[in-house]
């Protein structure tokens, strides 16, 4: 079989820049942090030129199949390489805050743990499909423990390892499961399987569970969300806005291609799982929310929240629904970067904002920050006239022209529920007292993301067809068998 | 009944009491060693299925490298177990339920098992285990590692490049005080470098005047 | 019940009598090591060494075990007991096992399986199992320190070994230890191979504990490090096991490098001259280097050892098996390449 070198480029691309920045780091110990972490923001920015000029046009299959890549695959990609880009770029001043966070395994191990998401994204084989997995997890449970001296680091990276361990053997243990009773680990022969038996034995509704477990966890949802708060409060803020975006959408995207993919004959039985789950996720996400005191814990519940609204069109499926799911996904990377570029802007220490009060009269002291800040929350909140609004709008209409009615109004409901956490962001900022004395030093890269941000989701509430069109394409190829 | 089926039976009857002391065992050295036990008998379950290779890798690996270390890590841990069973009792109702649904489960799930006629045909087996007779295992696996598999395992030396940092970056500390012996510059040391010959006043100056 | 006899009963009793035959030997071959040894540090160091039991002192490693054989078995009472025992006999069996696949001459071997050196490597990889288990059971200080010592060594130098006989194994294009030596019949691996070969002795001096890196019983730090609370025969068979390991580790090296059974040159006055007896030679020459050694140098210090495994052996031994697979396939000297 001829492969084309041009089908894995982008991943060829980041091994190789991986590789090269780790030697670089070790060889020359004296070199600068901040060289790092521009390298591997241009080796990234190249990984998503290189796969912009190599956009795969039809389905492409790699190393005997076990590789594949399509339009929609390719821009979730591009989305997921932005957005660890753009984390970097935020990042680094606040890893120079402490000599132990400056170290330059950092973006190396940030360049693995995307080109392990992007792995995944293609995977098209049980065990290709497990080894990336475990190959983005990894790197992402050594950047939660990062901050090594800080208790609450080492504890977030310890939970994090240890309940992903779990539902790595759980994810295992559902395709052990689905290769013995389909007999073949490749996602194109399993679903030529499915597609040919008239009765499919009880054995892979089993596995689907067990798989659908495991992935779950990845994306954080209920009931699989226990970890999601300790871990984005342990973790050092960049890796926590690192773990919101990219790596989410990664595993909700594969979560997508292997139930449409492989279990397409049963999707009455996942259904009704993603039903529980989106359900769980949103009321979770609200409620539990209220509580917080934590920054960085209020925006773990807001995430498993934000998950369940984005489950509803899974729950509902078809192309339209995909299309809006992708573009829920889109519009919260955009926002949740923004939130995390506002808090590193304003970060003086590597634990501090840490709780609401941290960032009282803000408004005062960094009216900018404060402003995009607010503009951010509400757009989380799905307020109008921001672009937030257009994600959950077009998620409950999706699924009100496939008659589901119950999980929009729950849905409805629930950012009613949730709102006020986010209205409370704003009230802590402008209208109390302020309480600790900042500096007025703050980080220039997270504030030019900040505001870029903010621009951007007041931009696309006017134009949504911008990010909308491009999405069409890649949602008809994720639900093309 | 052949002498390899008294085999099979005695490898797996022991790796099955074996697994539940390591569960049981009080001690958790007892523990890890019972697993040991665990790991041997597997071999052997290998060894008669015909996978030599497989079995030794399986000593080497498992017994011979990951247990060591379990062990060492066991072994250093000062574990009191009266605390660890404290919730016991009280999560056991719990467990035990999930246990069993979990145990009804897998036995549905087994029992739907298709018959393997139905499956073999659907061209999902790309390569047939060859004959061991005619090709040793190695050759046979090395055959469709480097080939077919070519891509998961270069993937699998990633992820072990990224555990290796890991655990470097968790845990490597720079220590100042620690000296290194260094042949090469021991070598090219010459007497010129160090000693110098001091030419000393005449006995009697002192060392002050000037 | 003919069929009986002849299917099961003779090839058992067959069996039985190549075991009895190659223990006895390797016993014999171990006390006159231990004699050879204390003979060849005497003389090193200008000493006479035994020479009262027997002419030249020939008994006297008989009467050494004669006197542990009657002496009184302690156990401390605060000893893991069942596992304090198994260890010597753990770590006994284990250095009598590996001599199952090692072929003294062509065809003379009990188990001709074809993955002999695996199973020898798996082998050789238990043996820091006896040492933990004697170290943790003792239940006392030393031996612990000497066990934790022991199994981080011994894990590091595997790491090598292993590298080093993917080199052989790279040459070879078989896992057999016969084939090994069949492959060696134009050119001893030694020459090509000669950096490895030296990797691997100084591996092997590791992995048997012996000096320089003697840690896990250095008597001047840990009194006799995991073997301290042993006494009698469960010391003796630390001892023996000890002994029978480097036996095995330099029949191990001359299969490897040294042509095994093969003589040095193919022609007539060596090749008269039977194939065991070639192999003992060069089995005995370096075991003459490992107590040449154990005169010549101190111990190191357990960060260097460490820093010489993991930071020279391991990064030296996978640029040879990188460069020796180059050049075979470059060259087109790889086996089974027609």
């Amino acid at each position: 079989m001829f492969v084309s070198i041009t089908t894995i480029i982008p991943e060829i691309w980041l091994l190789v820049a991986a590789v090269a920045l780790l030697m670089l780091g070790v060889c020359y110990k004296g070199v600068n942090f901040s060289v790092m972490i521009l390298g591997a923001f241009i080796a990234l920015v190249i990984a998503v030129i290189l796969q912009i000029i190599w956009f795969p046009k039809t389905q492409e299959l790699a190393f005997h199949g076990m590789f594949i890549t399509k339009s929609g695959i390719a821009v979730t990609k591009i989305v997921c390489m932005s957005a660890a880009a753009f984390c970097l770029w935020m990042s680094g001043a606040y890893f120079r805050l402490s000599a132990t966070l400056a170290r330059f395994e950092l973006p190396v191990l940030i360049i693995l743990a995307v080109l392990g998401m992007n792995l995944m994204l293609s995977a098209n084989h049980l065990i290709s499909f497990y080894v990336s997995i475990e190959l983005q997890s990894l790197a992402l449970y050594v950047l939660a423990a990062f901050y090594r001296d800080n208790l609450r680091s080492t504890e977030a990276g310890l939970k994090y390892f240890a309940l992903g361990a779990l539902s790595s053997g759980l994810l295992l243990y559902g395709s052990s499961l689905l290769y013995g009773f389909t007999g073949s680990a490749s996602f194109t022969a399993i679903s030529q399987y499915m597609a040919m038996q008239q009765e499919l034995p009880v054995g892979v509704v089993v596995a689907l569970v067990f798989m659908l477990c495991g992935m779950v966890f990845k994306i954080s949802a209920v009931p699989f969300h226990m970890w999601t708060p300790d871990v984005y409060q342990g973790a050092p803020t960049p890796v926590t806005a690192f773990f919101t975006t990219a790596p989410k959408l990664a595993s909700l995207t594969l979560l997508l291609r292997l139930i449409i993919e492989l279990f397409p004959a049963i999707q009455e039985s996942w259904k009704q799982i993603f039903w529980i789950v989106s359900v769980g996720s949103m009321m979770v996400g609200a409620f539990a929310g209220l509580r917080q005191q934590n920054i960085k814990r209020l925006l773990a519940y807001s995430s498993i929240g934000h998950i369940g609204y984005a489950l509803i069109s899974l729950v509902v499926g078809g192309t339209g629904a995909i299309n809006s799911l992708l573009l829920y996904m889109v519009i919260y990377l955009i926002m949740s970067l923004g939130v995390f570029a506002c808090i590193l802007a304003v970060t003086i220490h590597p634990e501090r904002p840490d709780t609401l009060t941290d960032l009282s009269g803000l408004a005062k002291t960094n009216p900018l920050i404060a402003f995009c800040m607010a503009i951010l929350m509400l757009s989380m909140a799905g307020i109008p006239p921001l672009v937030g609004f257009w994600g959950k709008f077009y998620v409950f209409i999706a699924a009100v022209q496939q008659q589901y009615y119950i999980l929009p109004i729950i849905g409805v409901l629930s950012s009613v529920v949730a709102a006020f956490y986010y209205l409370k962001v704003i009230k802590v900022m402008y209208f109390d007292d302020q309480l600790i004395q900042s500096s007025l030093k703050t980080s220039s890269q997270a504030t030019l993301l900040a505001v870029i941000s903010t621009i951007t989701v007041i931009v696309l509430f006017i134009y949504p067809d911008l990010l909308i069109n491009p999405l069409q394409q890649a949602a008809a190829s994720l639900t093309l068998r | 009944m052949t002498i390899q089926e008294i085999a099979f039976y005695i490898f797996s009857s022991v790796a099955i009491i074996a697994s539940l002391m390591v569960v049981s065992a009080r001690n958790p050295v007892h523990s890890v060693l019972f697993l040991i036990v665990v790991f041997f008998n597997a071999a052997g379950l290998f060894l008669l299925a015909g996978a030599e290779f497989l079995a030794l890798i399986l000593l080497i690996v498992y017994v011979g490298a990951v247990a060591v270390l379990f062990l060492f890590v066991v072994m250093m841990m000062d574990i009191n177990f009266a605390t660890i069973r404290q919730g016991f009792v009280r999560y056991f109702p719990f467990a035990g339920l999930v246990g069993l649904i979990l145990l009804a489960e897998i036995i549905f799930a087994i029992t739907s098992i298709p018959d393997v006629g139905g499956r073999a045909t659907l061209g999902g087996v790309a390569h047939p285990i060859p004959d061991p007779q005619q090709v040793s295992n190695a050759h046979a696996l090395g055959r469709i590692l480097y080939t077919d598999y070519f891509y998961v395992f270069q993937l699998a030396g990633i992820v072990l490049l990224v555990a290796m940092i890991g655990a470097i970056v968790l845990t490597l500390r720079e220590r100042p005080g620690s000296k290194h012996q260094n042949i090469g510059r021991q070598s090219y040391r010459s007497s010129s470098d160090t000693l110098q010959l001091i030419q000393d006043k005449p006995s009697g100056q002192g060392v002050h005047n000037g | 019940m003919a069929e009986f006899l002849s299917e099961y009963l003779w090839p058992l009793v067959l069996l039985i009598l190549q075991v009895v035959a190659i223990i006895v030997a390797l016993l014999i071959a171990v006390a006159y090591l231990t004699y050879a040894e204390r003979k060849v540090l005497a003389a090193i160091q200008l000493r006479r060494g035994p020479n009262v039991v027997g002419p030249f002192g020939l008994l006297q490693p008989f009467a050494d075990g004669l006197k542990l054989l009657t002496k009184e078995t302690i156990i401390p009472t605060v000893a893991n007991k069942v596992i304090f025992i198994t260890a010597p006999i753990l770590t006994f069996g284990l250095s009598l096992a590996a001599w199952a696949v090692i072929p003294v001459n062509d065809g003379w071997v009990m188990a001709d399986i074809n993955v002999g050196i695996l199973y020898l490597f798996a082998i050789s990889s238990l043996g820091v199992y006896g040492i933990i288990m004697a170290g943790w059971a003792s239940n006392s200080k030393y031996p612990f320190l000497g066990a934790l010592r022991s199994a981080a060594q011994m894990v590091s130098y595997e790491v090598s070994i292993g590298l080093v006989l993917i080199t052989v194994l790279l040459c070879v294009g078989s896992l057999n230890l016969s084939d090994i030596v069949r492959a060696q019949q134009g050119l001893w691996f030694v020459l090509p191979l000669f950096p490895m070969f030296v990797v691997f002795f100084i591996s092997a001096l590791a992995e048997t504990n012996r000096t320089p890196f003697d840690l896990p019983e250095a008597e001047a730090e840990l009194v006799a490090g995991f073997f301290s609370e042993y006494s009698s025969m469960s010391f003796a068979m630390f001892y023996l096991a000890e002994y029978a390991n480097m036996i095995l580790m330099s029949t191990l090296m001359s299969i490897l490098f040294l042509g095994g059974w093969l003589p040095p040159l193919n022609i007539a006055p060596f090749t008269d001259i039977p194939g065991p007896i070639w192999l003992g030679l060069k089995v005995a020459c370096i075991l003459f280097c490992f107590i040449w050694i154990r005169a010549t140098f101190p111990r190191y210090r357990y960060d260097q050892l460490m820093r010489l495994g993991w930071k020279v052996f391991l990064p030296f031994s996978l640029f040879w098996v990188v460069l020796t697979a180059g050049v075979l396939l470059y060259a087109g000297w790889l086996p089974g390449q027609s």
